[in-house]
């Protein structure tokens, strides 16, 4: 158990950073249309032709015969590593047009291949996972923050404050929330940029989200308040602020490491909802979501099957941020007890 | 005993069948005037299942307002003159005859004797007469009483006798026949109460029991089960018949399932659950058409469809609104040779091949190469030009700086946004391509999409919009119906809502070409007239015009009469015609094994 | 008593709240019914004014918002101006359907989610625990959307079920077994996708759970009195560990009616998620506040039950603090 603790940092370090300096691992500009190239397959990679292994790896030009891609065999292009590109940001400070690798022209590397416009999925998916992880990230803090709050408060003091904030919770699961999003999409100012915009729309989804947190708080801090360690300390003095903080908060932390690890991949997978009726980042940013809408088309579904990428990455942030919870999980109960 | 009690089970079981048997055809009556069709004698029987993308939402043609329910609608009723899909010129229908008066103001038409509804009920100039006063009672606030209003005044319907009817124009009006397509005739026997009592608009609803719903079309309402389907029976006193005297329809039923997207469709076809289907994508279309060979799907490319596709940027007057960031953009957008300089960046062979898969076609003007009656061929094709672009831009004030964005004259970096309705990605992928043109060019530009009456809202209502990619036509080959399009006081006249006087002589212009055109009767003359305004549209570039999809349509192998058509509806406008070849019943009932 | 008093009266003033919100909401979505019809140069401006008024909508929010409650007294939720059909006929035939599925669902759901959660807790690091593990994080992190359209793919594929509607046609002249049948196979797909997008998530809660209650004192005396694991775990440690649980059913219940909107318009189940979302992107007002009136009373049931489970589950709750009174 110990063991595994640096290997899941590593990862979840390793997958942030890969978004963070997505400009320098990617080959292109996530916007740079090919429109030649519609719907490529991954371009593969070479080490070994007719005259044998060659250290250096090299790709075959594609071209577009009968109905289908085709190598062109007549001419192989190396893979370079560090060159000069278009130029990115890091982190929106840092300029740069340092590329970890590239081909020549004519060719172009589509590791993951292309969509349907010829943008190379590889890079989308890079520069995507700076919006998606973002939006995941900051709208799970929005909720927890909110739904924290709001349920100690609420389980902690009962009553009429009880009832009241769980009302309002009530209200906020019950409120068409699909509409509203409507309105709000509708009527924002056209002069928002596309990233103002979509952090907006997290805002209102973590902003929404808070009361099935809330809920699940209040429950286990109802529960626990009514224990006996409470009420002893209670008889001995304490006050309410040092009960939250010693008894009734720990307690709560199972519950809201749990519901971190859900949530964060929970709204990714809301941002992709928001995308599938176009409420989300609109083209041409590319997020993990909006590049997921094209897979209704079913002819998309079935014939491109590399554009299934952005629902890998889906996967993997799940699977290192639930190695990461149960990780934190076990050591706070080895602290509390 | 046990053989009364087989003899009553027998008889029991027959009655069984009877009570769902379908209608069969009603024998000939002499004294009935069918309208004989040419075409491929067909074979009768078989259930036919076609898929819609949602539910029809009523059965009623006057307050039917989507798409969905008026596919079911036009089934079920006939009209006194049609266009013919294939020919696109009018037709009979259930007016056998007309007579025109010299100045093209009266019409008097014959109907044909004999006839009956769905339910058995005599059809007369009465029914006629009652169907218009519905159609033209200002209380009812029915859509088609505008198709009956010219130049503000209405149409007038008198009955000459029971056979005869004439209509009076307020004034001459060109091709005036083709407005009776798409007004179907209504039973005055069922209707006329709900009428009177001022309910109308609350019969032939959905619940309503499909022995009421009455009409001369060639299938009439059988069952009705919310959210899967609608089910037409034929007909039985449908008044076709084809040339060897077997009266239409062939088919004993006619199933509308509902599949709630257009990819839900093709799903549905593919697995062999529906028969037809219309208006298909391009990607899908290649699709169906790879698997042809093992299949004997019979997939049809009918060319460009009349709808077109363009940018256009609002020209509104926007001095009451406070909208002054959009009126400050207003400065570019209004130069002629901005909206050029945008024009010739935009590379539509792109869009045809990305966003159609090579099925369509670039547009210059409103009118494309589909629309073979009208279509103006000496109006140019530029091809795309980024030079062109950037030498208008420069004769026109603009400017670049080091970064390559581009200036105005007054040094401001030109920026704006393109707003689509989220709804149809067709629009979107154009937008997207649009905008990444305009990158060439220096421009930034920012694609919004927004949910369709959102994008509605903005256009029409509050002009808050800078520029949207949107998309017209598509109904009739004729030049009336655009009328409000291109008019400068019209109610579709996006650009620039709201005019008083038109803003600029192309417009004022073509204000007098389209009225005269109007009322020509002479098609040359007409067609004259509208070359003319399809030159200063495609001048003037008030819409930068994109592109058009064709209209792409399959049916199983062994539908018969299979004929789509470029316009409305692609394929069941000969639905009383369709026949299916072999025996199985149209719809496999697949997942009963 | 007292206490349930109280509930039914938050219920009451819940809806009215959500009635009021939702009224204000479609008063700032842009854009109206007939807003359509101006795209169409045949119709004219003033027809389209005239029947925006004739469908009332031109009148002012507190006054349509007044009419609709005298309405509601009286059971009438307003008319469809899409259908022109009440709008609680419409409703009430399609939320039959969505029950259906949802509620089959969801006892699938926890058939399947709760003695997964308490053993994969019990076994917890080993095998089963792990590879349950990688199993839900796969489906919590696959959206809803994508697992849907890809069991939607495989099924037209391999036409083990048939797709789309409810029933086949020619349904009437079944058996009443072939009856079954056939909605039953139609229902797979939905109910797949409805199961497979939530049993990660119960399952991981109940899991979380029962690991809490396990490391309990009184658990491991009990483990030293030589208690089997089996009864130790379903009849000692399941009960207290359903706190969370129960919150967490009451959700479910409460969303019955308005979970499965996305699975049914891909699969083409007809139930209240098409008619609602065609509604609300169609503007047809009265039609999307009457469907959301019925999930939010479904919200209010869901929770209420929720709040009787975790009293009469928890006798700690009871005995005072909460202030049953």
């Amino acid at each position: 158990m110990r063991g595994r603790t640096p290997l899941l940092v590593l990862a979840l370090a390793t997958l942030h950073l890969m978004a963070i300096f997505a400009g320098f691992i990617a080959p292109y500009n996530p916007g740079a249309q090919n429109r030649e190239l519609p719907y490529a397959p991954p371009t593969r990679v070479h080490f070994v032709d007719a005259s044998g292994f060659h250290q250096r790896p090299f790709v075959y030009a594609p071209t577009f015969s009968l109905d289908s891609y085709e190598e062109d065999r007549t001419r192989e292009l190396p893979i370079h590593l560090f060159v000069r590109g278009d130029t990115y940001t890091v982190l929106g400070i840092l300029r740069s047009n340092l590329h970890l690798f590239r081909v020549d022209e004519p060719a172009h590397i589509f590791l993951l291949g292309s969509d349907g416009y010829g943008r190379d999925e590889f890079s989308r998916l890079l520069y995507g996972g700076q919006i998606s992880l973002a939006a995941g990230l900051l709208a799970t803090l929005l909720s927890l923050a909110v739904g924290t709050i709001v349920g100690t408060v609420s389980g902690y003091y009962g009553k009429w404050v009880d009832e009241s904030l769980m009302g309002t919770a009530e209200l906020f699961l019950s409120l068409p929330w699909f509409y509203f999003l409507i309105a709000v999409r509708a009527f924002l100012p056209l002069h928002l940029s596309p990233a103002e915009t979509f952090l907006l729309l997290i805002g209102v989804i973590g902003l929404i989200g808070w009361a099935r947190p809330a809920r699940l708080v209040r429950g286990v801090v109802l529960s626990a308040r009514s224990r006996n360690c409470v009420s002893a300390a209670r008889g001995f003095g304490a006050s309410d602020l040092y009960l939250l903080r010693r008894h009734i908060l720990p307690e709560t932390f199972g519950v809201l490491l749990t519901q971190a690890a859900l949530l964060v991949p929970q709204y990714v997978a809301a941002e992709a909802t928001l995308s599938f009726f176009g409420l989300g980042v609109s083209e041409p940013v590319p997020s993990w979501g909006n590049m997921l809408s094209t897979l209704q088309q079913y002819n998309v579904l079935v014939s491109y099957g590399w554009l299934l990428a952005p629902a890998g990455a889906l996967v993997v942030t799940s699977v290192i941020y639930w190695l990461l919870a149960d990780l934190l999980h076990s050591r706070l109960k080895s602290h509390s007890i | 005993m046990k053989l009364i009690a087989r003899l009553a089970l027998f008889v029991c079981l027959l009655l069984a069948t009877l009570a769902v048997a379908t209608p069969a055809p009603a024998p000939m009556n002499a004294g009935e005037e069918l309208q004989h069709v040419d075409g491929e004698v067909g074979r009768y029987g078989g259930h036919l299942v076609i898929g819609q993308r949602s539910e029809p939402k009523t059965l009623n043609p006057v307050t039917a307002s989507d798409a969905v329910s008026r596919e079911v609608i036009g089934r079920l009723t006939a009209d006194l003159i049609t266009i013919n899909r294939e020919s696109q010129r009018t037709e009979p229908g259930l007016a056998k005859s007309w007579t025109t008066s010299a100045d093209g103001r009266t019409f008097t038409l014959k109907l044909r004797k004999g006839i009956r509804f769905s339910d058995g009920h005599p059809f007369d100039a009465d029914d006629v007469i009652f169907s218009f006063t519905v159609y033209l009672d200002e209380k009812v606030n029915s859509p088609q009483r505008d198709l009956l209003i010219i130049d503000d005044k209405p149409l007038s319907v008198t009955k000459l006798d029971q056979y005869t009817v004439r209509f009076t124009l307020p004034q001459p009006y060109a091709a005036a026949e083709r407005i009776f397509d798409g007004l179907p005739m209504l039973p005055k026997h069922i209707l006329e109460k709900s009428y009177r009592e001022g309910r109308f608009a609350q019969s032939w609803t959905l619940n309503t029991s499909s022995v009421e719903v009455v009409g001369l079309g060639p299938f009439r309402v059988k069952e009705y089960l919310a959210g899967q389907r609608i089910v037409l029976e034929r007909n039985p006193y449908y008044w076709k018949a084809d040339h060897e005297n077997h009266r239409l329809p062939y088919l004993d039923e006619l199933v509308f399932i509902f599949a709630a997207s257009e990819d839900a469709q093709v799903m549905r076809f593919e697995a062999g659950e529906t028969d037809m289907v219309s208006r298909l994508s391009a990607e899908n279309f290649a699709l169906l058409n790879r698997e042809r060979a093992r299949t004997g799907t019979q997939l049809v490319d009918l060319g460009p469809s009349l709808e077109y596709n363009f940018l256009v940027f609002n020209l509104n007057d926007l001095t009451t609104k406070k909208l002054d960031a959009v009126a400050s953009k207003q400065a570019w957008f209004r130069d002629l040779k901005f909206r050029q300089a945008v024009s010739a960046a935009i590379d539509r062979d792109s869009i045809v091949r990305l966003v159609y898969g090579t099925r369509g076609t670039a547009l210059w003007g409103n009118v494309g190469p589909g629309n073979k009656l009208w279509v103006n061929q000496t109006i140019p094709h530029p091809q795309r030009s980024l030079e062109t672009s950037r030498q208008l831009l420069k004769s026109a004030g603009f400017s670049w700086n080091d970064a390559g964005q581009l200036l105005d004259s007054n040094g401001k970096a030109v920026e704006f946004s393109i707003v689509t309705s989220s709804s149809n990605t067709q629009r979107m992928k154009m937008a997207t391509l649009v905008q990444d043109d305009l990158a060439h060019l220096g421009m930034q530009v920012h694609v919004v999409s927004l949910d369709f009456r959102a994008m509605l809202d903005r256009v029409f209502q509050s002009f808050d919009y800078e520029a949207a990619v949107m998309g017209l036509g598509g109904g009739d080959p004729d030049p009336n119906p655009e009328m409000n399009v291109w008019l400068s006081n019209g109610a579709t006249h996006l650009w620039h809502l709201g005019e008083a006087q038109p803003a600029s002589d192309w417009e004022r212009e073509i204000d007098q070409l389209m009225q005269k055109q109007m009322i020509t009767l002479n098609f040359q003359k007409r067609k004259q007239l509208y070359d003319r305004v399809q030159q200063l549209i495609s001048e003037n570039l008030p819409f930068i015009f994109l592109a058009t999809p064709n209209v792409l349509a399959g049916a199983k192998a062994q539908v018969g009469n299979f004929h789509p058509a470029v316009l409305d509806h692609y394929t069941l406008w000969n639905a009383d015609q369709l026949y299916l070849r072999t025996e199985s019943r149209g719809g496999e009932r697949a997942g009963i094994r | 008593m007292k206490y349930l008093g109280r509930r039914l009266l938050r219920a009451a003033l819940l809806l009215i709240g959500v009635s009021a919100l939702c009224f204000l909401f479609t008063e700032m979505a842009p854009g109206s019914f007939f807003d359509e019809m101006r795209l169409n140069p045949q119709i004219s401006p003033e027809t389209i004014s005239a029947l925006r008024t004739q469908y009332g909508l031109d009148r002012p929010l507190p006054v349509r918002y007044a009419r609709w409650m005298k309405s509601l007294v009286r059971g009438d939720l307003g008319y469809s101006i899409a259908y022109n059909i009440p709008v609680v006929s419409l409703l009430w035939v399609r939320a039959k359907n969505t029950l259906l599925l949802t509620g089959t669902a969801l006892l699938l759901t926890w058939l399947i989610a709760v003695p997964l959660g308490v053993l994969t807790a019990a076994s917890r690091g080993r095998l089963l625990d792990k590879a349950v593990a990688v199993g839900s994080s796969l489906l919590i992190s696959i959206p809803e959307i994508v697992i849907a359209i890809a069991l939607l793919a495989l099924a037209v594929r391999t036409r083990i079920v048939p797709v789309g509607g409810m029933r086949s046609l020619g349904f009437e002249e079944l058996s009443k077994w072939g009856q079954f049948q056939d909605v039953a196979g139609r229902m797979l797909l939905s109910t797949l996708v409805l199961v497979l997008a939530s049993v990660a998530v119960v399952e991981r809660h109940v899991r979380a759970s029962v690991l809490e209650v396990l490391e309990a004192p009184y658990i491991h005396a009990a483990r030293g009195l030589g208690i089997s694991r089996m009864r130790l775990l379903f009849r000692h440690v399941l009960p207290v560990a359903a706190n969370p649980a129960i919150s967490l059913f009451g959700f479910s219940v409460a969303g019955l009616l308005s979970g499965s909107l996305l699975v049914e318009v891909v699969t083409g189940w007809p139930g209240l998620g098409p008619l609602i979302l065609e509604a609300t992107l169609a503007r047809d007002l009265y039609l999307v506040i009457g469907g959301v009136m019925f999930s939010a009373v479904f919200m209010v049931v869901g929770n209420f039950v929720a709040d009787l489970l975790l009293l009469s589950s928890d006798p700690r709750i009871r005995t005072g603090e909460l202030d049953a009174g």
